[in-house]
Order: structure tokens, then C-alpha cells, then sequence
């Protein structure tokens, strides 16, 4: 579980998150919203990254106190928005990037790799060099990274932007399985609606960077408030 | 699977080692007088710019300070040379370990900054450093902490097995090789992958766990321990070091080469280092103005800027690459 509590963050003068305050419960949830809500943000401050009031916590083990590197060690992982590969790496060392960094011994890493790279079906790119991969085969790697070293928290910022419909579809089913490969609490922002309603459990709306909605994703899609931030019309039904 | 990698050996890097063994083998016998002098400092800046050129390559940063921290290892040589009785490695190892610990002072304020703030921090010390040497000079057998006597200098010790010229470029050219060896070792564990996540972006590199001041603290410290040596070893290969060699503009205009050459390999670095050295010897043989030698060196770093983003060594090897192929 991944508790966010009060989670407040500020941009000079903007208020980008407003005490957002949600539970996620669920092994896979999703944050959407509109351009500009604050979802990366929310990513952002549960990575370490900025500055931030409220209060985050996995399974009541609260992380606030870690810096952003510690943070990996604990157990927390994540893609960005845009892909964060190294190009000039291999595939392989874009995975070792992170077990290198790990609290494990030598067969432990190398038996994380292996099982990532078997789990994600990926033993063809091992050798290629991060620069060569399409956009697909990049979105692969970044989940292998986030699956590797029995991560506590998984965190995906629109996994499948940029993919085409087969290569969403396949990614949602990988995702689908990070609960059985690893014990982390996922959290995925994607603007694709049915994305997110396929994987998704639980569902955070922001807009605004204020919790407009939350919780079962069919139900929060369903929300008129919801409806409204998605067209723009909100304050019309208010 | 194929983790154990690291002692593989690429198609460059046996290119490398057979141009060394090319170098090591012939260079001291055809190169005679004052060109061994030539080539035995062209090896030293080629060290040092092995350490410009993976700092800028792997990890983005911009030092404009290794000519100067080069000075600092040459003192520290000189000043071991004539008040110990040490051997010529125990000495090499001091200045390299205390140019290393600069590297990491240098780095203090550096750690917080990027691009060209960084740039601006390590030229600013190279001008400190001008400022020093120029000020004490270098010590020469004299009395005292700075060592300076007026006249002439007191003997430097070369190594054991390499005392006369010829040797002692080999024995700078073994080291050139030893020291290429150590960065790729780096680039090939832990610390390279680092280095990529961190040039990627610190995002990026916190989102791998890794501890971004320290690696970079590291680089800077590999840096400076090449910088280091490397002055150790042209003190050795002079005898005795002059301020001017180490001047801040120094610095820019081996940083610049080295963009010429190309960071990404050993070829560009080489390239650096004869362009540093060798070029401007050339000149001085065939009479031309050395201020020439400013001009080609100017245009050629537009040429590498707007059209060969892995410089001169780059467009080598692409150029072999296609005449490979055509054959
Ligand atoms: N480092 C920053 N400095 C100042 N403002 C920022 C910063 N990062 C984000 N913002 C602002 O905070 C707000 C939320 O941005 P955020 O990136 O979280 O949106 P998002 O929901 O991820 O949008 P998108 O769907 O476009 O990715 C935006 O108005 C953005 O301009
Ligand atoms: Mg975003």
C-alpha cells in the first residue's frame, strides 16, 4: 500500500499539488488527469526529487526522510515520461545501472538481471546498445529496470506514450504481471483511458493539481466531475 | 549470460594496443635529438587529456583546469625528487595521489554545478594555480619548502630501467597504455555505468540509486590522478618544469584539441596530444609563425563544433569504416 498524506508542493508562487491525500491499495493503481494536473509532480516528490509537505509511506514504512538515491536502495523504482536510458550503455548495463547500487551480493544481482530479463522476454536486446532500441524496445528496458532488485514501489509516468496500439497492449500485459513477479505496490499516470482501465485497480483523477477523484477505477471514470476536467468544462455542473 | 564482459577486448582497443606496440617498438629508435623530447611530452599531454576526454565524453563535464593540475603533479614530483631519495614510481605514485586529492577539491565546489558553471569553476582554479606556479616556481634542488634555487638545476632521478631518452619515452608510452587501461576498466563496471546514468540526467541517475556527488567526486579524482601523473612524468622527461608550460590557456587549448580529436576514444585523444605538441614542433622546424598553428587549431575546432561531433578520430574511423567496406 502507498499512502500519501497532505501531499503539498510548491512552485514559487503555484501550488502544483494541494494536499493530495489518497491510499492506494491496490497492487496496480493509476493517477490521471489532464495536461498539466500534477501527476508527474506527485511522481516527482514520492521519488524525493522536490521538496514537498504531507507525508509518504509504503506498507507504514514512511520514506520521506531518504534522498532520491537512497530512495532506489529502499525499494522505490520508476520510468519517466520521457524514456531516462543511458544510449551508450547496453541493455545489460542499463539493467546493472541499478543492481550495482543494490544492498545485494554478486549472485543475488546477477540472478535479479537474469529474472528480469527472462520475465520481460528480452534475452535478444541484452547486447544492444541503448542508442539502437525503437521506441518500443526503450519502454522494455525502462520496465526492466523497474521490475529488478525487489522493488517496493513501482512507478510508471505514461508508459506507452508514443507506442502504437499492439505494443500498448503488449506492455499493459507485462505490467499486468509486475504484481506476481515482484511485491511492490504500482502506480501508473498514462493518458490512455483504456490503458488504465485494463491495469488499474484503483484510480487517482487530479486536476489543477487538486484529488478530484479516487478510487475504483470504473467508478472514477464514471464520475461527472471527471467527465468535466477531461473536457474542460468543469464549474458548469458545480 | 555474459556478465563477466569486462576483459573482453574490442576491435579498437586491439587497433590500440598494436599502435602502441607500433610506437613503443619504433618511435624511440626513428625519432632522433630534440624529436624524442617532442615525443616524450606529447605522451604526457596525451595522458592528461585522456582524463579531459572521459570526463567530457562520459559524464558531459567540461574541465578547463587539467594542464593546471598537471603542474600540480609535476611539483609535487620535483619537490620529491630533490628532497628524498626515493624511486622514480614512489615519487610518481605521491604526485599522482596528491594531484587526485586536488582533482577532489576541485570538485567540491564543482559538484553543485553543471555545464558551463562547472566550466567556469575549473578555469578559475587553473587561473589560481597560474598565479602559483608563476609566483614559486618550480622546485629545482634549492632550500627550503618551495625549493627554488636561482641558476641551474640539481639532477632529476629518471626511473631505473629507463634513464636515457629512448627508454624513457617507452616507458611514458607503457604508461599512456596503463592509464587508457584504468578508464576503461571504470567504464566497464560499476563507476562507467554511473557515469552514463549521470550524463543521461541526474534524474536518471537517482532513479538507478546512484550516488550522484560521489561518482562525480570519483571522476574527478580518476582525473586528476591522470593529470597528476602525467605531470609527473614530463617533470621527468625535462628534468625541470617552467611555469608557462601550465598557464590556464593551457588548459582551454588542450580541452579544445581534445574536442578536435574526439573524447569518445584512445585515437582521438592521440590525435589531441600530437596536435598539442607536435603540430606546433612542425611548425617551428619548417618556420612557420607558431600563431599559424592558433589559426588552423581555431578552425579546426569550428570543423569538429559544426560537423564532426566525434571530431577528427571520428571521421577516421567512419572514413576506414566505408574504404572496409568498399573493398
Ligand atoms: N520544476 C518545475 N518548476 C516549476 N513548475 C513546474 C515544475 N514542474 C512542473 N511544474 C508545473 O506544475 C504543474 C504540474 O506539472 P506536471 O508535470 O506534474 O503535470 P502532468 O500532470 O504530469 O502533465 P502532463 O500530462 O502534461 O505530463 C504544471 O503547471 C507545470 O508547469
Ligand atoms: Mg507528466
Amino acid at each position: 500500500m502507498i499512502s500519501l498524506d497532505n501531499l503539498t508542493v510548491r512552485f514559487g508562487g503555484v501550488t502544483a499539488l494541494d494536499a493530495i491525500s489518497a491510499h492506494f491499495t491496490q497492487s496496480i493503481s493509476g493517477i490521471i488527469g489532464p495536461n498539466g494536473a500534477g501527476k508527474t509532480t506527485t511522481m516527482n516528490a514520492i521519488s524525493g526529487f522536490l521538496d514537498y509537505d504531507g507525508a509518504i509511506a509504503w506498507n507504514d514504512e514512511k520514506i520521506d526522510a531518504l534522498n532520491p538515491f537512497k530512495r532506489t536502495r529502499w525499494g522505490l523504482r520508476r520510468s519517466f515520461q520521457k524514456e531516462q536510458i543511458a544510449d551508450d550503455l547496453t541493455v545489460l548495463d542499463n539493467l546493472l545501472a541499478i543492481t550495482d547500487n543494490l544492498p545485494l551480493s554478486r549472485d543475488e544481482k546477477r540472478a535479479e538481471v537474469e529474472q528480469a530479463i527472462e520475465s520481460l522476454a528480452i534475452t535478444r536486446l541484452v547486447n544492444r546498445k541503448a542508442d539502437s532500441l525503437n521506441a518500443y524496445e526503450k519502454r522494455l528496458t525502462d520496465l526492466g529496470r523497474c521490475i529488478i532488485g525487489k522493488p517496493k514501489i513501482v512507478m510508471l509516468d505514461e508508459p506507452c506514450g508514443g507506442l502504437q496500439q499492439e505494443e500498448t497492449d503488449h506492455l499493459g500485459e507485462l505490467i499486468l504481471k509486475i504484481p506476481t513477479l515482484t511485491q511492490a505496490t504500482t502506480l501508473i499516470i498514462d493518458h490512455d483511458v483504456d490503458l488504465i482501465s485494463r491495469v488499474c485497480a484503483e484510480t487517482l483523477v487530479l486536476d489543477f493539481g487538486k484529488r478530484i477523484a479516487f478510487g475504483e477505477t470504473a467508478k472514477v471514470l464514471a464520475d461527472p466531475k471527471v467527465k468535466a476536467a477531461y473536457l474542460g468544462v468543469e464549474e458548469v455542473e458545480a | 549470460m555474459q556478465i563477466t564482459q569486462i576483459m573482453q577486448m574490442t576491435k579498437s582497443a586491439k587497433i590500440g594496443l598494436l599502435f602502441a606496440l607500433l610506437a613503443f617498438t619504433f618511435l624511440p629508435v626513428l625519432a632522433g635529438g630534440q624529436w624524442i623530447k617532442i615525443f616524450i611530452s606529447t605522451g604526457c599531454f596525451i595522458l592528461a587529456a585522456s582524463g579531459v576526454a572521459f570526463m567530457y565524453a562520459r559524464l558531459g563535464m567540461v574541465s578547463l583546469g587539467q594542464v593546471a593540475l598537471m603542474g600540480i603533479g609535476g611539483w609535487v614530483m620535483l619537490r620529491m625528487n630533490h628532497a628524498f631519495d626515493l624511486p622514480f614510481e614512489i615519487n610518481l605514485a605521491v604526485a599522482g595521489a596528491v594531484t587526485l586529492v586536488f582533482g577532489w577539491l576541485l570538485a567540491m565546489p564543482a559538484l553543485k554545478m553543471r555545464g558551463l558553471y562547472l566550466a567556469l569553476i575549473t578555469l578559475m582554479a587553473a587561473g589560481g594555480l597560474e598565479v602559483i606556479f608563476s609566483t614559486y616556481r618550480f622546485p629545482n634542488g634549492g632550500e627550503g619548502f618551495w625549493g627554488v634555487m636561482p641558476s641551474v638545476a640539481a639532477p632529476f632521478r629518471r626511473p631505473l630501467v629507463a634513464t636515457d631518452d629512448a627508454d624513457y619515452l617507452r616507458y611514458i608510452i607503457f604508461a599512456i597504455v596503463v592509464g587508457f587501461l584504468i578508464i576503461e576498466l571504470h567504464m566497464r563496471a560499476a563507476p562507467g555505468r554511473a557515469w552514463a546514468m549521470i550524463r543521461r540526467s541526474e534524474a536518471a541517475a537517482y532513479a538507478s540509486g546512484v550516488n550522484v556527488v560521489y561518482y562525480k567526486a570519483w571522476a574527478f579524482g580518476l582525473a586528476g590522478f591522470l593529470a597528476g601523473t602525467s605531470g609527473g612524468l614530463l617533470a621527468g622527461g625535462l628534468g625541470l618544469l617552467d611555469p608557462a608550460t601550465f598557464r590556464a590557456s593551457e588548459s582551454i587549448m588542450l580541452f579544445a584539441l581534445m574536442v578536435v580529436g574526439g573524447s569518445r576514444g584512445w585515437l582521438g585523444v592521440v590525435i589531441a596530444g600530437v596536435l598539442y605538441r607536435v603540430v606546433p614542433a612542425l611548425f617551428n622546424d619548417w618556420t612557420i609563425d607558431a600563431d599559424i598553428a592558433l589559426v588552423i587549431f581555431g578552425a579546426a575546432l569550428l570543423h569538429a563544433i559544426i560537423t564532426a561531433p566525434n571530431g577528427l578520430s571520428g571521421q577516421l574511423i567512419d572514413l576506414f569504416g566505408k574504404v572496409g567496406k568498399r573493398t
